[in-house]
């Protein structure tokens, strides 16, 4: 049951996206980020929700696929939508009664509020999540963070840590079903009672899990050992991240965009 | 000078009972050699000492010409002399099997394209070539012991320890393992030692040390070894199942040769004395 848990799901194809440098695929997320917190007006949100799109059809994934993963969302978006149709204040009032007011700006605010959320996760999704794997991305990090080793930041280590993590999630979740089952086996009842109950019925599943990680800290860490692994210093990588031309455009494009946002919110109407 | 040199050995845990007091061994290159001992004789400890993971409290040992406590050359030590753990999922640090591979060297700092052509070789010395891309949680134990293997073999080290590599293996992983020992021994000329409590595994080695207590029982080919059935016994060791039944046989007068190791060996045997009665 607990199988079904993935991080962060990868899929992997041969797309344009998939082939762009994971460093650039993360600066082009940021300014396709700041472009989407900047839009402020219809027609910047038209351009928007336009590179969105792009962005989706350019990741050769099925727009089926996209849609089912914002699902979760769902419940977020029509909370933020609500909370902004009550809270929002204008001119043109439409319903007034007793506590609550609605107005038409608030109406007109909270749909481009639903709007900039699911194109700020489409859009963080079909770049970086969907289109490249975890190793990529944490390889990518550490080589746009390495600056802050000059102020001592240990980069390398944070990057380790995030590889061996992801590593080690599947292994985790396997083990504890083996120790769910191991204590339904004993008579242990998960299923009933209030929450505190269940709560309580959670200690015998997390000692021993906490117990049998440190062992595999400590196992792992000899196994690194033994492998001459010393931290980063002298360290080389197989897979070296190159950029290409086209990684240096498509970011180009994106800068682009983004600053054509901010230009682009002087006119039409503004939200 | 032996390529292992273990000499004067003492060891303990903090503040615990002396694991070693005055231990010595030599094994030389490109042997296959097995080490034997119940739980608590200081088996996992030794292949611990060898590649400097523990430190002796006194005494030396070397490996490759190189001391253990010679914190200076510890990685070129650890780099000719690499070493696979028992638990298979606790030593794979990548989620993708070339990834895993390339760790090690990695680590030595070995040019990228060299790493390549490093990561290539090893995987298909242990035939996991059509693997490399596969993700490593997906893998059975058996592979996953390949996959760590071939991890030690990428920094092209001289020899490998197995600290009871099969123990958490099913039999079919186990067969595949022992294999691959065999053939690196033999094909390679990498000098194996292989640390266990499975008796069969034990046979096919060329040396077997026998441990007890920190202090070895016997040392011999495995035909020495298995013949001292009663030694092996009063130290809580067995011998293989067949060695075993020819003993009992034995002791029933039919005079069977000692050190029987193999099935089809006592199937020999039995006939032979039953053709000549």
């Amino acid at each position: 049951m607990l199988k079904d848990i993935t991080l962060g799901q990868f899929f992997p194809g041969n797309s344009l996206l998939h082939r762009t440098d994971p460093r650039f695929k993360i600066l082009i997320l940021l300014a396709f980020l700041v472009g989407v917190i900047a839009a402020k007006s219809v027609y910047s949100f038209a351009l928007i929700l336009t590179v969105t799109v792009l962005l989706t059809a350019l990741s050769r994934l099925s727009p089926k696929t996209v849609l089912k993963n914002l699902k979760p969302l769902i419940f977020i978006l029509i909370f933020t939508g609500i909370l902004n149709v009550f809270l929002y204040k204008g001119d043109n009032i439409l319903v007034d009664w007793h506590f609550i007011h609605i107005y038409r700006e608030g109406l007109i605010y909270a749909a481009f509020m639903m709007l900039r959320l699911a194109c700020l996760v489409t859009g963080s999704f079909v770049v970086l999540t969907y289109t490249t794997s975890p190793l990529d991305i944490s390889d990518a990090l550490e080589s746009l963070l390495k600056p802050l080793k000059l102020i001592r930041l240990p980069v390398h280590e944070f990057a380790m840590m995030m590889t061996i993590a992801l590593r080690f999630i599947p292994t985790l979740v396997e083990e504890t079903d083996k120790i769910m089952s191991a204590q339904k086996a004993r008579g242990a009842d998960m299923e009933s009672g209030g929450l505190r109950k269940r709560i309580a019925a959670l200690v015998p599943i997390l000692v021993p899990l906490f117990v049998s990680s440190f062992r595999r800290a400590d196992e792992l860490a000899e196994a690194m050992e033994c492998r001459c692994y010393h931290g980063g210093e002298g360290r080389t990588k197989m897979k070296q991240m190159k950029s290409r031309f086209a990684d240096w455009a498509f970011f180009a494009v994106m800068l682009i965009i983004c600053v054509s946002v901010f230009f682009i919110n002087r006119f039409g109407v503004r939200i | 000078m032996s390529y292992i040199e273990v000499k004067d050995l003492v060891f303990a845990y903090d503040e615990g009972e002396k694991v070693f007091d005055g231990f010595n061994l030599a094994i030389e290159k490109g042997t296959y050699t097995a080490v034997l001992g119940r739980n608590g004789s200081g088996k996992s400890t030794l292949a611990k000492l060898l590649c400097g993971i523990l430190q002796p409290v006194s005494g030396s040992v070397c490996v490759g010409g190189l001391s253990t406590a010679d914190e200076e050359q510890l990685y070129k030590l650890r780099r000719s002399c690499g070493m696979i753990f028992q638990n298979p999922d606790n030593q794979i640090v990548a989620s993708v099997v070339e990834e895993d591979v390339a760790f090690a060297p990695e680590n030595l700092g070995v040019p990228s394209a060299e790493i390549r052509k490093i990561v290539d070789e090893a995987l298909s010395l242990v035939g996991m070539t059509e693997y490399a891309k596969h993700s490593t949680y997906k893998l059975s134990g058996g592979q996953k012991q390949r996959v760590a293997i071939a991890g030690v073999l990428a920094m092209r080290p001289q020899c490998i320890i197995f600290d009871e590599a099969t123990a958490m293996l099913d039999p079919s992983g186990r067969r595949d393992i022992t294999a691959t020992m065999k053939r690196l021994n033999k094909e390679n000329g990498i000098t194996v030692i292989n640390i266990t409590h499975y008796m069969n595994e034990a046979a096919e080695a060329d040396r077997i040390v026998a441990l007890d207590g920190g202090k070895i029982l016997l040392d011999g080919t495995p035909e020495e070894v298995f013949s001292e059935g009663e030694t092996l016994r009063r130290a809580k060791l067995a011998t293989p199942q067949i060695t075993e039944l020819c003993d009992a046989l034995r002791e029933c007068g039919m005079p069977l040769k000692k050190g029987i190791l193999h099935t089809m060996q006592a199937a020999d045997a039995i006939e032979n004395y039953v053709k000549g009665l």
